[in-house]
């Protein structure tokens, strides 16, 4: 039988590494041949995580071909106007759905990805059906004001540890601040969302650095460390 | 068309089919390693035998639109060898199969129970029966004078009733609390071997229905209840508990395909009740402390002023003999808060012997059964409809893993009848489990400590098996292959 030294146990069976430490084990079997394990090794029925990576890569796969076919069809938009929507939030909703998932342990990062993609995928609507400038001036800086309320209530609501979230608040906190750039540079039709927006993505960011300034200086400073 | 015998299933006993879940299924494994290959046509015949002995295992479970039932079938059981992991599902809603499965792998022989069917003693009295028989077979030269297809008293039966608690120990305390985890006393074999009585020839129905009925019904059958038992609310001031704290709770990633992570540490059983003897502790409290202990190691979430809790199965047989192999055991929950105190592990055990031996008499025990039967009883409790029966039982048995930290069981020492006795060596128990988990059997000198968790770590496994080698006693493991990496290789 062999041994663990470093858990100071015998190990039953054929184990190359002890299974509790992972640490080599010592001493042969006298005749050579690995003593037969009390247990039969029981192939896996699935396994949870690749499972998982297949479906999502899959997903991935669908939604971005879902995307590019919209493209083929840019020329003759009003004949399917409300199937293309239709088609769209579907699409969305997954991919929404998709990063709820795989984000699912890290609130803050989600609430990025959210923002992302969804400012995204509006622009590319927009483009899509004519370029009226609605998703510049309306979705985005909605998005971002309600990112960063929905930011600030989970923080409240769970206690995330600092640490965790002071990066992706600060994105976010960035993000609020683009419709103002875009208003800048003259690329939105009514100028009163992409303000409210910025003035609170303001707002915030003041507030983040009076009240957690040292935090997030130390936890920069951890993240960009060389 | 054969009218079937049937008996729903009791409350104790629904909790199991609600509860049950891909994680959990609510199974549970008694085991024996003999010392020899085991030979599976013998094992098959031993099987038909103890089968037939024990009507309760022809069971299968169904559901009705307000209880589960036990409906008894014309099923028959075949020994197979072990393919799949520790504890796979046995139940499956809508499928009649039967509730308990007997696998065999080189010298192991491991009996299965769907938990609805049976608790652990229940169990170990169909085990023993089939060792028995098995090993007679095997060995027919060792059979004792007369053997053959006697008939059982068992242990706890109205015959021959396991000593009152009252006459065990000499001081109530440690080891009172400890006897009453003994399964069996040292006389099991003369359940086996000694006074037979020849039961009145009965049909398979009878059978079948007497075997299959609650425990608790066959207690207060035994008992007038009225007379018995105190009324509510004459000693019930041990109601007012102290107010829940959150409980510490073991979290990790799970085994890639829900399997039960087995793993088994085995030792002499002398050193260790030393050991428990030095503290002035019964071992189960001892080795509950190890366990805390354990996971406080190798948590980093285990913080100073983390309250750690478990629950401890008494064997109810102890205090209201009682012949069915039903469920019938009431659990104990006993509670540590680390950063107060002496955290050494011999305190920790004292105070939660303390505790468990205050919860461990036969009036504490006797007002929990009440209760049980008065719910039972309850007009509105039959009228709900088992779907929401489900439900409710689920969310009680989800509130009541919040609120802990372990689970532990422990079978005590097993004497098995002659010649099995001889042949068996090391017994194993593994329960499937939804938290960390350490089931505890001896047989033969060897206590054998079935680990079971959802998660793929070890680490607690490993701190409890480094503070026993820490403490001069010999360990050996042996471990089912559960993750992905142990798994590399073997062709599905
Ligand atoms: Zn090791």
């Amino acid at each position: 039988m062999r041994t663990c030294t470093d858990c100071d146990l015998r190990v039953e069976g054929d184990w190359e590494r002890c299974p509790l430490c992972g640490s080599v084990l010592h001493g042969a079997e006298p005749g050579g041949q690995p003593e037969p394990s009390p247990y039969p090794a029981v192939p896996l029925r699935f396994s949870r995580r690749r499972v998982l990576r297949v479906l999502t890569l899959t997903s991935l796969g669908v939604i971005a071909l879902s995307f590019l076919a919209q493209l083929l069809f840019r020329h003759d938009a009003e004949s399917l106007g409300a199937l293309r929507t239709v088609w769209l939030g579907v699409v969305a909703t997954w991919l929404v759905v998709l990063m709820a998932v795989s984000k699912r342990r890290n609130l803050a990062k989600f609430i990025v990805y959210l923002v992302l993609a969804a400012g995204g995928m509006s622009v590319y609507w927009d483009y899509l059906t004519q370029w009226s400038a609605w998703s510049l001036t309306y979705m985005v800086p909605i998005l971002c004001a309600a990112s960063i309320v929905g930011l600030l209530i989970t923080v409240r609501l769970i206690r995330m540890e600092l640490a965790d979230y002071v990066v992706y608040s600060g994105l976010t906190v960035l993000l609020g601040l683009t419709p103002i750039v875009f208003l800048s540079l003259g690329w939105v039709g009514v100028a009163l969302p992409s303000v409210i927006c910025g003035a609170l993505s303001l707002a915030v960011v003041v507030l983040l650095l009076t009240l957690r300034g040292g935090a997030v200086r130390h936890e920069l400073a951890t993240r960009l460390h060389l | 068309m054969k009218r079937r015998h049937w008996v729903r299933l009791d409350n104790a006993s629904n909790i199991f089919p609600a509860a049950r879940s891909d994680v959990d299924p609510k199974v549970f494994r008694l085991g024996a390693e003999l010392d020899h290959e085991v030979d599976p046509g013998l094992l098959q015949e031993a099987l038909e035998e103890s089968f037939e002995r024990f009507p309760l295992y022809h069971a299968v479970l169904r559901r009705g639109v307000f209880w589960y039932y036990l409906q008894d079938s014309d099923l028959q059981p075949e020994v197979r060898a072990e393919a799949e992991q520790v504890c796979a599902p046995l139940y499956q809603a809508d499928r009649r199969t039967l509730l308990f499965r007997v696998v065999h792998h080189r010298r192991r022989v491991s009996l299965e129970v769907f938990h609805a069917l049976s608790d652990g003693t229940g169990a170990l009295w169909f085990l023993t029966d089939l060792l028995s028989a098995y090993t007679r077979r095997r060995f027919p030269g060792e059979a004792p004078a007369g053997g053959g297809d006697a008939e059982q008293v068992r242990p706890g039966a109205s015959e021959r009733p396991d000593p009152p608690p009252a006459r065990i120990g000499t001081h109530p305390g440690a080891q009172a609390a400890e006897e009453v985890h003994e399964l069996t006393q040292d006389s099991f074999a003369h359940y086996f071997r000694g006074r037979r009585r020849r039961r009145e020839p009965s049909s398979h129905e009878q059978d079948f229905t007497r075997e299959a009925a609650p425990a608790v019904l066959t207690v207060e059958e035994a008992e007038d209840p009225e007379d018995a038992w105190p009324e509510e609310g004459d000693q019930d001031s041990r109601s007012s508990r102290p107010p829940r704290r959150r409980i510490h709770r073991v979290r990790g990633t799970r085994t890639p395909d829900n399997r039960t992570h087995a793993l088994e540490l085995s030792m002499p059983a002398a050193p260790v009740l030393a050991l428990a003897k030095a503290e002035g502790v019964a071992p189960t409290m001892f080795l509950t402390a190890l366990f805390f202990e354990a996971i406080r190691r190798t948590d980093e979430s285990a913080h100073a002023g983390a309250t750690m809790a478990a629950s401890v199965p008494v064997n109810l047989r102890q205090f209201f003999p009682s012949t069915s192999a039903r469920n019938f055991f009431a659990t104990i929950r006993v509670e540590h808060t680390f950063g107060q105190g002496d955290d050494a592990p011999g305190a920790v055990a004292r105070r939660l012997q303390e505790a468990f031996s205050a919860e461990a008499t036969p009036e504490a025990l006797e007002r929990r059964l009440h209760r049980l039967i008065r719910v039972e009883r309850w007009p509105l409790a039959r009228i709900v409809p088992r779907p929401v029966k489900d439900l409710l039982l689920s969310l009680i048995n989800q509130a009541n893993n919040r609120s802990l930290t372990v689970a532990i069981s422990n079978l005590g020492r097993v004497t098995l009848p002659a010649p099995a006795q001889a042949h068996v060596g090391r017994m194993q128990f593994h329960v499937s489990a939804v938290r960390p988990q350490f089931c505890a059997i001896t047989h033969d000198g060897q206590l054998t400590l079935g680990f079971t968790s959802p998660f793929v770590e070890t680490a607690h496994v490993r701190e409890y098996a480094r503070l026993l080698t820490g403490a001069g006693v010999e360990v050996s493991l042996a471990a089912a292959r559960t993750t992905e990496e142990e798994l590399a290789g073997v062709d599905p």
